[in-house]
């Protein structure tokens, strides 16, 4: 019997830092596109450095590792609580910012469509999760 | 307020359960007996030295997976390496 949580496949091992080059190469495009090419080479560079500090990592901090590899489920459980702190976090203040905006007179855009996102994702994501689970 | 049910075979079902937050084990025992350090016993169970060694302080509570991975590899019962009377 396996414990591990699913094998590691490449596409796994090279989702982080796949992941922050991509968003580096984002930034790099809206930098090109809105005229400040300084800001879309500086988050390219940031975002690349970033990833290749977690690959560093992953080398000597088991931590940095288990978010790589994916197969220790404690890594995992705490990824995912963490998530959900980080998430619950921006949810808080994107519904304090729309109380603000609303107290200055302002419409809440964008803070009540981000407000609205989360709250029907949330309610996706609890649906589907309860037919599954 | 009913607190349990008996079902036809005399089994006594409760209707709420509580689940320990702590489970007292005997993993660091079990592994000393064997002559295996945290990471050994890691590698073999596929999870991380810091893993284990949460584990054995009872700071993680363990997958039912894990637990009976745990206790197959000690060739135990998973009541004998978990015990949530303790």
């Amino acid at each position: 019997m396996s414990t591990r949580n699913k094998a590691t496949s490449v596409t796994t091992r090279w989702a982080v830092p796949g992941a922050a080059v991509v968003i580096g190469f984002a930034y790099l495009v809206a930098g090109v596109l809105g005229d400040d090419l300084s800001f879309g080479i500086f988050g390219l560079v940031l975002m690349t450095a970033l990833g290749v500090a977690f690959m560093v990592a992953s080398r000597w901090s088991e931590t940095a590792a288990g978010l790589r590899n994916r197969t220790d489920e404690r890594i995992n459980h705490i990824d995912q609580s963490a998530s959900l702190v980080a998430g619950m976090t921006v949810l808080l203040a994107v519904l304090a910012m729309f109380v603000v905006e609303i107290a200055q007179g302002q419409d809440g855009s964008p803070y009540y469509q981000l407000g609205a996102v989360g709250g029907v994702t949330y309610l996706v994501a609890f649906v589907w999760l309860r037919f599954r689970r | 307020m009913k607190s349990a049910a008996v079902c036809k075979g005399g089994l006594t079902v409760a209707w709420h359960v509580k689940h320990p937050l702590h489970m007292r084990n005997v993993v660091r025992e079990l592994r000393l007996t064997r002559g295996l350090s945290q990471a050994a016993l890691g590698d073999v169970l596929g999870v991380s030295r810091q893993t284990v060694n949460s584990i054995e302080t009872g700071r993680y509570l363990p997958s039912l997976p894990l637990a009976i991975a745990l206790a197959r590899f000690f060739d135990k019962a998973v009541e004998e390496v978990f015990d949530v009377d303790a």
